[in-house]
């Protein structure tokens, strides 16, 4: 049972792969019908399938692609004409087969599909060219138990008898095959197809089974060792398509390969982590021998762990062919539908994507197709007053731009008016006038990804309902894509869409805003720019720049994620231009970091849905950095009010009245120099912490537990020296004012002039008097003695 | 030697033996202190506690929900649990300790004060929630009586449930 499970599996697996290639070849045959190559190719698959299901005693499944492989080795053979009706017949039966196959799928067995009609059409076509219609249905079956016999028979024959036999009949069909080929360049191709001779017919039935034989007993390599099965017949098949060179394949099961990924993604974050500890080392020990070793060590597993990310993203990619390939059959549907005239152009169909972006990607192309096809192209007549070649084109691109891939749909349609655009959004209330007068055309044009939205004046089955295309848009903004629209009205329509290679690793902008990190998925930014405070302008409560010619509304990433205003706002600011889908926003941050490459967790059950935040990861530093969702980020943007420039100094001043009330914080290494200062201090009764090192100083500064009134800080200290600490108390805007007071046997002048620098307002060196000290430090506080 | 170990065996086995016939009526528990009153959790829903380190805020989340931080390598929710009892906050200092609850797939580490003890206590000691304090939507499982002191023994499915 397992083990016929296990064939079911491949056959599954192969026929579902055999017909997507099926359906474009159908398509190209009906502008082609003359083409034998395409022909064959799709006689295999028919015959492939039969053979295969014959195998598995799928009864119903092996009664169609009988059926399907009469008309079409008719077809092969010349007897038959691929006319629209055929190619129709032919097509309804290969959707059958797919039903077959889907029912397979999902119960094992191919009971419960009705296929006698399409058989009998399906012989109609074969039988007597649509006009005789029940003698060819009893044939059928009495064919079918010739064949089965015919089977038998060959499988009590020795091995040599076989192959004997099958090189006599390959030999025969090979004289036929190039007797009917001469016949018919003699007669310069023009010559109506003859009808199918009586004699002919069993002949070919015959033929048939004999080359089925092998192929019935090894399904499975059927299709890749084809090539040495008809190893003659290769010859004798006229110009069989060319085997690609046999790809050497293995099927994997994708949760292993999701797993393999996620270790990946593991192994990226210790590299960040390891590469940030050599550059900690680095510095520590300038110079060091062991240090040359290290670096080289780091790089090649920095280099190794990157080639192996790209590796495992490899294979994990699928060419996005997989998804084109069902447009051209959707088009020649829609072209029949709508009456219009349509061809569909790929190319790139060899980009490859991840495999779950090539799953996600369908549907928002079938929409955009779709929406081509029937708003885009005008009818026949149309283009033809327009000065238009009759025949509209719609071309699928698909190609590689940096970190992403971008796809394609351009037509050659009637193309967006934007003024009607805007005309008809104000008719359903999408947008307001106000907000249409202020809509540039892009704007107008992006207007189409609105929910409800329709420019088409009735519902058709195709289009219309206002409803596709904000599919489209979720969907690529759920893949961090960007859509853009370009379009010229009676010339025809452009859309690109952006997306990111790989989900599950990414490359990111990491910004700062005050003490707090960012990662921005690099895919949406577009570009930074570096602005002073004056360049931001506020127009209706909102900011905005101006960026080159356009404006730009701006939001401070502060606001959206309520950050504390602590540190020192400089005059200038960073703006990272984000886009996404169709629409554009500047984000104000504090700094740039630089661009990392992040691996995305989840922040669990708990934390999830959290709006603007799309995940986290987990830094170099061991730190977590919480990564922007910059689709919700744009939705909360329109909610924030211009405060962005607005600074705000709420400092507390409490009433001193009591000796104890002043703070000051001692901050040395020297446990000795610590009491020197308590001692010529303590006689004031002012209030004295201690801090051994600037690090330590600055967490207790930033606890806020006491409110320091100036602090003596020691220069050279362990962790954080003196100069450090300094420049980092005067970041807060809070601390501007606190008196910081150097005490150190440092006296050469470069050393006072780096302690005015970091902002020290005195510079008391050793040996000082307690006196001295005293008076310094009343001075700088403010002390007023009558305590 | 053999006999030693033979004997440790046994004594290992005898004390199994204690644990089957006690498992039924006793509960192991951790108890752990926040602001005056003491609280507990069973044993089994701890993953592990840590010693506090370095996290990071997340935005639009109440006060009590202080971030996320990194467990080797995994991103974990961290919530103050006296800010959640509507206490206020407090720096934090030597005994602060992070409590790593588990249930299922849902992990959240936890802010106390300080550990007191793991303690095993009888089932027939521990009262039901006050009345005013039951019910589905209460944190409180129930009340378990030791000799000199109660404490409140908390659902940690409730603990581990998002309320905002």
């Amino acid at each position: 049972m397992d083990e016929f499970q296990e064939i079911l599996q491949d056959f599954l697996v192969e026929s579902f792969e055999l017909i997507e290639q099926l359906d474009q070849d159908l398509v190209e045959l009906e502008s082609r019908p003359d083409d034998l190559d395409l022909l064959n190719g799709i006689f295999r698959v028919a015959h492939t399938v039969k053979g295969a299901s014959s195998f598995l005693n799928f009864d119903v499944l092996t009664h169609l692609t009988h059926h399907m492989e009469d008309v079409l080795n008719k077809a092969r053979h010349g007897e038959l004409r691929i006319t629209p009706d055929v190619m129709d017949v032919i097509l309804e039966s290969i959707d059958l087969m797919k039903t077959l196959l889907g029912v397979i799928r999902d119960t094992s067995a191919d009971s419960g599909v009705d296929v006698s009609e399409c058989v009998s059409r399906l012989d109609k076509v074969s039988g007597g060219d649509g006009e005789v219609e029940s003698p060819v249905l009893d044939a059928a079956p009495v064919i079918e138990e010739k064949e089965a016999e015919e089977e038998l028979d060959f499988e009590n024959m020795d091995d040599a008898d076989i192959e004997a036999e099958i090189e006599r009949l390959l030999s025969q069909r090979q004289d036929e095959d190039k007797a009917k080929r001469e016949a018919k360049i003699a007669a310069g191709e023009s010559v109506p197809v003859p009808p199918p001779s009586p004699d002919e017919e069993p002949e070919e039935q015959k033929a048939k089974p004999a080359p089925k034989a092998p192929v019935a007993a090894a399904p499975k390599a059927a299709v890749s060792q084809k090539a040495e099965v008809f190893d003659d017949a290769k010859a004798a098949a006229p110009a069989k398509r060319a085997p690609a060179a046999v790809e050497q394949t293995i099927r994997v099961d994708v949760k292993r390969l999701d797993h393999l990924m996620n270790l990946i993604g593991e192994l990226v974050l210790a590299k960040n982590r390891l590469i940030k500890i050599n550059d900690d080392v680095e510095e520590r020990y300038e110079g060091e021998e062991f240090l040359e070793e290290l670096n080289q060590v780091v790089s090649i597993v920095s280099l190794v762990t990157t080639d192996l990310q790209i590796a495992v993203m490899k294979t994990r990619m699928l060419p996005i062919g997989k998804v084109f390939n069902k447009f051209p059959r959707m088009i020649r549907d829609l072209t029949r539908e709508l009456n219009k005239k349509m061809e569909l152009e790929i190319s790139g169909e060899d980009t490859e994507l991840d495999k779950s972006i090539v799953e996600e990607i369908g549907d928002p192309l079938v929409h955009i197709i779709r929406n081509s096809c029937d708003h885009g192209i005008e009818t026949p007549a149309v283009r033809l007053a327009a000065g238009k070649p009759e025949t509209g084109t719609i071309a699928l691109k698909a190609y590689n731009e940096g970190n992403a891939i971008v796809i394609q749909i351009d037509d050659d349609g009637k193309g967006l008016d934007s003024d009607m655009l805007k005309n008809k959004s104000l008719e359903k209330g999408i947008i307001t006038e106000k907000e249409a007068d202020l809509m540039s055309e892009k704007d107008a044009f992006s207007l189409i990804f609105k929910p409800g939205f329709s420019t088409a004046a009735a519902v058709t089955s195709v289009s219309g309902r206002g409803v596709g295309m904000d599919v489209v848009k979720t969907n690529i903004e759920k893949l961090n894509g960007i859509i853009d629209i370009d379009s010229e009205v009676g010339v025809g329509t452009s859309i690109k869409l952006k997306i990111p290679l790989t989900l599950a690793i990414i490359q990111a902008l990491l910004v700062g805003v005050q003490e707090e990190h960012y990662a921005i998925p690099l895919a949406s930014v577009l570009e930074t720019v570096r602005i002073s405070r004056d360049e931001i302008y506020t127009v209706e409560n909102r900011s905005v720049m101006r960026l080159r010619e356009d404006v730009l509304s701006l939001v401070h990433i502060g606001d959206i994620f309520e950050v504390e205003r602590i540190l020192d706002s400089s005059e200038h600011a960073y703006v990272v231009v984000l886009g996404l889908g169709a629409s554009k926003i500047g984000l104000i941050v504090d700094t740039l970091i630089g661009q990392e490459e992040i691996v995305i967790k989840s922040l669990g059950e708990y934390l999830k849905g959290i709006e603007g935040i799309a995940g986290a990861t987990i830094r170099g530093d061991g730190g977590v950095t919480l990564i922007v969702d910059v689709a919700a980020l744009m939705h909360m943007a329109k909610g924030v009010k211009a405060s962005a420039m607005i600074e705000e100094t709420s400092s507390v001043t409490k009433e001193k009245t009591k000796a104890s009330d002043y703070t000051i914080m001692i901050v040395d290494d020297s446990k000795t120099d610590r009491t020197i200062m308590r001692k010529a201090l303590e006689p004031l009764g002012i209030t004295l912490i201690e801090a051994s090192d600037g690090q330590e100083a600055l967490n207790t500064l930033k606890q806020g537990d006491h409110h320091f009134d100036a602090m003596l800080i020691d220069i050279e200290m362990p962790r954080m020296d003196g100069y450090s600490l300094a420049t980092e108390i005067k970041k807060y805007n809070k601390y501007k004012k606190l008196p910081l007071i150097a005490v150190t046997s440092r006296t050469g002048k470069s050393d006072r002039m780096r302690g005015v620098e970091s902002g020290m307002a005195e510079y008391i060196t050793k040996p000082y008097s307690a006196d001295y000290l005293a008076s310094v430090v009343q001075r700088n506080i403010n002390f007023k003695s009558e305590f | 030697m053999s006999d030693k170990l033979q004997q440790v065996i046994n004594n290992q086995n005898r004390q199994q033996e204690l644990g089957i016939s006690h498992t039924d009526d006793v509960v192991q528990l951790v108890g752990f202190i926040i602001g005056e009153e003491e609280y507990a959790v069973p044993i089994l829903s701890i993953q592990e506690i840590i010693k506090p380190i370095e996290w990071t805020r997340v935005p639009q989340t109440p006060g009590y929900v202080l971030g996320v931080f990194n467990l080797r390598g995994a991103v974990i929710p961290l919530i103050d649990l006296r800010l959640k009892f509507g206490l206020k906050s407090k720096k934090h200092n030597e005994e602060t300790r992070f409590f790593v609850l588990k249930q299922g797939d849902d992990v959240a580490g936890f802010v106390i004060d300080r550990l007191t003890m793991a303690l095993r206590i009888k089932k027939t000691d521990i009262g039901p929630a006050p009345d005013t304090m039951a019910g589905d939507e209460s944190l409180i499982e129930g009340v378990g009586k030791q000799a000199d002191r109660i404490l409140t023994i908390l659902k940690v499915n409730k603990l581990l449930e998002r309320d905002f």
